[in-house]
């Protein structure tokens, strides 16, 4: 039961980073790599601020701050110097690796110390619950556990309900067009360059966001925590997107939360069945290829097998 | 009102591939006139009406729409003053957002967006009615990809945005050129009434002869990136298909006439 609750959280929080690579994959369709140094720039923000007793709340936010700044960044130098997308984000990512050792002043910040959103969310669970367990569903269960699942869960729920809310309004509406059609969006008056900057900044805010919370989580931050977490939330996307079918907004916004976390369960279960931790990666590229490798294909063999239609 | 003052634009200047795609074009277009241009391939009327749009900057020139200077405008910029659809229909509106977020995004062309609701009542209303106009039965399906939809239906669709906010100049740039024939009458019979009801500015490209002869109220001519017959009141209204071609033909004749004499002269002098 530990075991579920503590993957169910990890892939509630790691569902920001699934809607922030939705932002720059699905709607700008820039596979953004700035994402494995934005999630680590907000997890070291976050954790610096955190060692030097700041509240929890603007140590979380001024990490999703500076993840979004190093968006914007990706984003200028693609647009304003003309940078192909993914080098731009291979630039800042490369970069921000020694942003992060200066941020953190060394390689790795441990929170055991500190006062956190998730000790906050411990602390106000014993004070509830008044007992280190509580049952669900007759499962024992440790209420501290119960209380990260439920801030992971308050998290992504009402990022995912926010970002829903923002892609209705009318800003939101003419970025969601410029990755469909920047021509027409262009002729219609609105600046494309802009809403790249914006879109990436958002992304990356939101992934920097994921990297605040996981590392209060996970008790520190770390310079390498980032390596290939893009690919991760590709994954989460992808599964999200079998998962969901339909490609309504809110549809894609919900699977991108539902991927996060059957993704991280089925990581969780493979791991508990003895794969060695250190093909995850591999094993996560890997699958990530299959998904979007595969569509194209069975489609080609359907076509190959099926016998030749007779003209009407 | 559309005013151009001697625009010139090469492509890939100093390069084998050099195109002096507009070589002193002046041009001057009436507030509420509605101007057809004509040219064969290559003749740079597709970049008079780019230089125009903005999707490029002239080398030399200027361009006045509605009495700004928006000469060093950006494309997003002149968007506010000009409405414009394309040849391509898949090129003005986006594929898979709903037709009621396309005309949400249309109805704040060169308007600041906020964050204020995309498909708001204010917008749902008035557009089932002008989507009904048109005749289609697309007013029930507004929340349909706009990708599903017909090239012709595309077209329709992107005309009424380019022209829900009135714009002071209107762009048609072939933009029944991809459409089958019913589809183009249809989009035409719309163009004309959208530019006569609100007395619409416009600049049309096209390649059709009976369509130059039956709509508008003057015709410009390119060749060469030069407009070189620029034919207007009783004389544009008498005109037939006919004598456009002559005068199509007239053009290539003078050039083949050209590279032979020139040929003769290379020949017999040199």
């Amino acid at each position: 039961m530990t075991l579920l609750l503590g993957a169910l959280t990890i892939g509630l929080i790691l569902s920001l980073l699934a809607m922030g690579v939705f932002i720059s994959f699905r709607i700008f369709e820039i596979p953004d790599i700035t994402t494995d140094g934005s999630i680590t720039l907000g997890a070291s923000i976050a954790a610096i601020l955190l060692v030097n007793g700041v509240n929890p709340f603007l140590a979380t936010a001024a990490g999703a701050v500076g993840g979004a700044l190093a968006g914007a960044v990706t984003g200028i130098i693609h647009t304003k110097f003309k940078i192909n997308a993914l080098l731009a984000g291979i630039l800042v990512m490369t970069a921000l690796y020694s942003v992060n050792l200066h941020v953190m002043g060394r390689s790795n910040v441990p929170l055991m110390q500190a006062k956190t959103l998730s000790s906050q969310a411990e602390d106000l669970s014993e004070a509830w619950v008044g007992g280190d367990t509580l049952s669900i569903f007759g499962w024992p269960v440790a209420s501290t556990d119960a209380a990260l699942l439920l801030m992971a869960f308050t998290a992504a729920a009402v990022t995912g309900f926010a970002l829903y809310l923002f892609f209705r309004t009318h800003i939101g509406t003419a970025m969601r067009a410029t990755g469909d059609n920047s021509q027409m969006v262009r002729a219609l008056g609105a600046n494309v360059e802009g809403y790249i900057i914006l879109g990436l900044a958002l992304s990356n805010g939101l992934v920097a966001l994921s990297g605040a919370l996981l590392a209060q989580y996970q008790g520190f931050a770390d310079a390498q925590m980032g390596i290939g977490m893009i690919v991760w939330g590709l994954a989460s996307v992808i599964i999200g997107e079998a998962l969901t079918g339909a490609r309504s907004l809110g549809l894609t916004i919900m699977g991108a939360i539902m991927g996060s976390i059957l993704f991280r369960l089925l990581v969780a279960i493979a791991l508990r069945w003895g794969l060695n931790p250190n093909d995850l990666k591999l094993i996560t590229a890997l699958f990530v290829f299959a998904a979007l490798v595969l569509p194209g294909l069975i489609g080609k063999l359907k076509r190959r097998f099926q016998p030749a239609q007779p003209h009407a | 009102m559309l005013e151009i003052q001697s625009i010139r634009k090469t492509f890939n200047p100093g390069t084998v591939n050099e195109v002096r795609a507009l070589q002193g074009v002046d041009l001057v277009i009436e507030e509420g006139s509605f101007v057809i241009v004509l040219g064969m391939n290559g003749s740079g009327k597709s970049t008079l009406l780019n230089a125009v749009a903005g999707s490029f900057f002239v080398d030399a020139g200027q361009i006045r729409v509605a009495g700004k200077n928006v000469t060093k405008w950006p494309e997003h910029r002149r968007a506010k003053l000009i409405g414009r659809v394309f040849q391509n229909p898949f090129s003005g509106t986006a594929p898979s957002m709903s037709i009621a977020e396309n005309f949400a995004l249309a109805t704040h062309r060169g308007r600041p967006r906020g964050l204020g609701w995309a498909l708001s009542r204010g917008l749902m209303d008035p557009l089932r009615d002008r989507i009904a106009g048109l005749k289609m039965g697309l007013e029930n399906r507004l929340d349909n990809a706009i990708g599903s939809l017909s090239g012709g239906q595309r077209q329709a669709l992107t005309l009424l945005m380019a022209s829900w906010l009135k714009p002071d100049l209107l762009l048609l740039d072939e933009h029944t050129a991809a459409l089958d024939p019913k589809s183009a009458e249809q989009v035409i019979a719309l163009t004309n009434e959208v530019i006569t009801r609100d007395k619409l500015t416009t600049l049309m490209v096209t390649h059709s002869m009976p369509q130059a002869v039956s709509l508008g109220d003057r015709i410009i001519m390119m060749h060469g990136g030069k407009i070189l017959h620029d034919l207007q009141g009783p004389e544009k209204k008498r005109l037939r298909p006919e004598d456009l071609i002559e005068r199509f033909n007239a053009i290539r004749a003078r050039e083949q006439l050209d590279e032979s004499a020139a040929d003769m002269l290379r020949k017999n002098y040199i």
